[in-house]
């Protein structure tokens, strides 16, 4: 049996990789969702100073590592030309090696690099892993196939308004709200109900819907990214700005403001909510920004809080605003 | 145009011989002091890793002092730090300062740009030939600064009076600003070497404890802004290494180039960590490994709060340290970083060593005569 810690990039690829992995024979057990003890195990036995995120992956290790025969830790280097995921993510399979003194026999990873060759260095990637269970290569390659069309499948689900927790639980999904805020940030702290203390069913709570970087056309988000001087050399960070840029460009007039999920420790994230806050700035766009940091001292009531105080400030805007407009437009 | 660009400990010693050079004023960027970094972190995002906030410092010193032309070193990550100049310019520009930004993006994937690069730099009117023989010697100055400040590392805790090599040290690096031939600099090499060949020493090389330093190029390089690790170290009476070097961060930028040294540095650091993770963060694996190998007493780690491939390193670090039986000392430095604090942890890490030094001679003693 082999075991996918939920966290990280699980929330990007979980199809790709438990189809390929199913495809070639291969029992799957993933992690179950973030709880206290993941958290607390994360913690204790990660690397002090480190993202949150980690520090949560590391726990989901921890909490599977003995239910199964062996790990999938794909080292993800890069899934789009010219550009890299980020270092810890470059680094991991060592990382959970070293740290947890895992013997490299338990853990299936292959490097996933399509920085420099594209296509060609994803498919030696997923050949790597796939050699551990068999040595047909026609076969790794059909389980390959399967695993992008099931891959490809997700992320048009996502399209239509889906988080990637609803549709790997099947937990209930929100109803959409006239009203959006747009919620930025890497899926693994949107998607993470947990971690994030329910951010999305609390927004939903105080009247609003969200769209997430995920739910826009992957083309329309690189077309705007090329706005920037020089765009970033990470792919999430990139999509992040991409959206943003977006919708500064093109007002959607439902959309009332932005929320920036980051982690404090998390190095793209600290430029990257950098160049969208001067962006929105130089913009002069009146809608309201909100950059909430999520980590193990977040506090649930602290959270609330701003929350409200954010959505106030939408609401007076939007009020403000329009009495403005309409006061410009008499005669 | 009047360019300047950011300190990188004597960086400006080399710069400072080849702009001129080639045609262009400079503007030296003032000394780096608590008030650079202070400006720095004022203006740089709060998480931003600390030399984009320093850098950052000292561009805003040097074009309060009339700089017009800013350079820095561009990248293609995975690290922050080819994207420093992107926000740098940000920032500079939401300001209000007319500057123009020159990003030295590595050649390999922006040749073009390099290219276009150099050419502004120096107007198009400087000969080719002119511009490699002031690369070369300033290659060359550069080289030399790390050579001597190899050596006060490795002297300090050896010679009689501290004070003495500081004075040729010090008076050496003064005496680089100002060559302009490389028989002026051969000069000053062979007289430096001799000023130091004459220091009394108090001290054998093998009787004193041996510490290396590892870690981000910036930070463990940097004395203005580590607290003088290495001093601190000489002080203590314990002989320094450093692996980090500038040199060979830019001769590793291209293939070719790389040294035998750098590249036995990763297959050291290969079993622990498969591949580069961008910044120093293979190298502070290796260069952990080899100071074990060389028998050295402990190793210094030096990253910036924060810092990606660092704290990577630093999570592996920890199995390394096991696996050799090398006591290792991890120093984050930021601005929040105090120097009490910072003192206190090398006295005890020192003092640690020490007692390890003795146990282990004791045991090797007591060996040797029950063998006899
Ligand atoms: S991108 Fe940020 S949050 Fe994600 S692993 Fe890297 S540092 Fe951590
Ligand atoms: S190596 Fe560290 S300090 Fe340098 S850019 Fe990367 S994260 Fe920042």
């Amino acid at each position: 049996m082999v075991g996918i810690p939920r966290g990280l990039l699980f929330y990007r690829f979980y199809w790709l990789w438990k189809t390929f992995l199913e495809e070639l024979g291969v029992e799957v057990r993933v992690s179950p969702p973030t709880n206290k003890a993941i958290i607390r195990r994360g913690l204790t036995y990660g690397v002090e100073e480190i993202c949150f995120p980690v520090k949560v992956f590391l726990g989901h290790v921890m909490a599977i590592q003995d239910e199964v025969d062996f790990l999938f830790l794909p080292r993800m280097v890069s899934f789009h030309r010219r550009e890299y995921t980020c270092p810890k993510i470059l680094g991991l399979p060592d990382l959970v090696r070293n740290l947890f003194g895992i013997s490299s026999e338990r853990i299936i990873t292959g490097e996933v690099n399509m920085r420099d060759t594209g296509i060609w260095g994803w498919r030696q990637g997923f050949l790597e892993m796939g050699r551990r269970f068999t040595r047909q290569e026609g076969k790794i390659m059909r389980a390959l196939k399967r695993a992008e069309e099931a891959h490809k499948r997700y992320r048009e689900k996502l399209k239509t308004g889906i988080l990637p927790e609803h549709l790997i639980d099947r937990r209930e999904e929100v109803v959409p709200k006239e009203k959006k805020v747009l919620l930025l940030g890497h899926t693994y702290l949107i998607s993470d109900s947990y971690i994030n203390m329910n951010i999305v069913q609390k927004i939903h709570t105080l009247g609003y819907g969200v769209v997430t970087q995920d739910m826009v056309d992957e083309q329309r988000v690189r077309k705007y990214l090329s706005l920037l001087q020089k765009p970033s050399f990470w792919t999430i960070s990139n999509e992040i700005m991409g959206t943003a840029l977006l919708y500064l460009k093109e007002r959607d007039p439902r959309l009332k403001g932005y929320i920036h999920l980051v982690s404090f420790e998390c190095g793209p994230d600290s430029l990257v909510g950098e160049v969208i806050e001067r962006w929105i700035k130089r913009e002069s766009e009146t809608l309201p920004y909100l950059r909430l940091e999520i980590d193990e001292h977040t506090g649930e009531a602290g959270l609330l809080t701003r929350l409200e105080a954010f959505v106030d400030m939408m609401e007076w805007r939007d009020a403000h605003l329009e009495s403005n407009l309409s006061s410009s437009l008499a005669p | 145009m009047r360019a300047t660009f950011p300190h990188l400990l004597h960086l400006d010693v080399a710069l400072g011989i080849l702009y001129p050079t080639l045609g262009i004023e400079i503007v030296p960027p003032p000394p780096l002091t608590r008030k650079t970094i202070e400006i720095g972190v004022k203006l740089a995002p709060q998480n931003a890793c600390f030399p984009l906030k320093v850098t950052l410092g000292n561009f805003v010193e040097s074009i309060e002092k009339g700089a017009d032309t800013l350079f820095m070193a561009g990248g293609v990550g995975p690290c922050r730090f080819g994207y420093y100049g992107q926000i740098q310019r940000l920032i500079l520009e939401d300001l209000g300062y007319k500057v123009q930004f020159i990003l030295l993006d590595h050649p390999r994937y922006g040749i073009r740009s390099f290219v276009q690069a150099l050419r502004t730099m120096t107007g198009g009117k400087i000969s080719p030939a002119r511009i490699v023989r002031a690369t070369a010697l300033a290659w060359k100055v550069l080289r030399f600064t790390e050579t001597i400040e190899a050596k006060r590392r490795a002297l300090r805790c050896l010679v009689e009076r501290k004070d003495a090599l500081d004075r040729v040290v010090e008076g050496t690096l003064t005496r680089l600003r100002w060559v302009e031939s490389v028989t002026a600099l051969e000069e000053i090499i062979r007289s430096t070497e001799e000023a130091l060949r004459a220091l009394p020493l108090v001290r054998e090389e093998g009787e004193v404890l041996k510490v290396g330093i590892v870690g981000e190029v910036y930070v463990a390089q940097e004395k203005r802004i580590n607290f003088d690790v290495e001093r601190l170290l000489g002080d203590l009476g314990v002989y320094v290494h450093n692996s980090v070097s500038t040199v060979e961060y830019i001769l590793h930028t291209l293939p070719f180039t790389r040294s035998r040294e750098k590249e036995e540095t990763w297959r050291l650091a290969r079993p622990y960590l498969q591949r580069f993770v961008g910044g120093e963060g293979i190298d502070s694996v290796g260069s952990a490994i080899r100071y074990a190998q060389w028998g050295f007493d402990g190793v210094v780690h030096l990253y910036p709060f924060t810092c990606m491939p660092e704290i990577v390193a630093k999570g592996i670090l920890t199995q390394v340290s096991k696996d050799y039986d090398l006591p290792i000392l991890h120093l984050a430095i930021d601005e929040h970083a105090g120097e009490a604090g910072l003192i206190t942890r090398v006295e005890a890490f020192v003092d640690v060593l020490e007692r390890r030094k003795k146990t282990r001679r004791k045991s090797e003693v007591g060996r040797a005569w029950t063998y006899s």
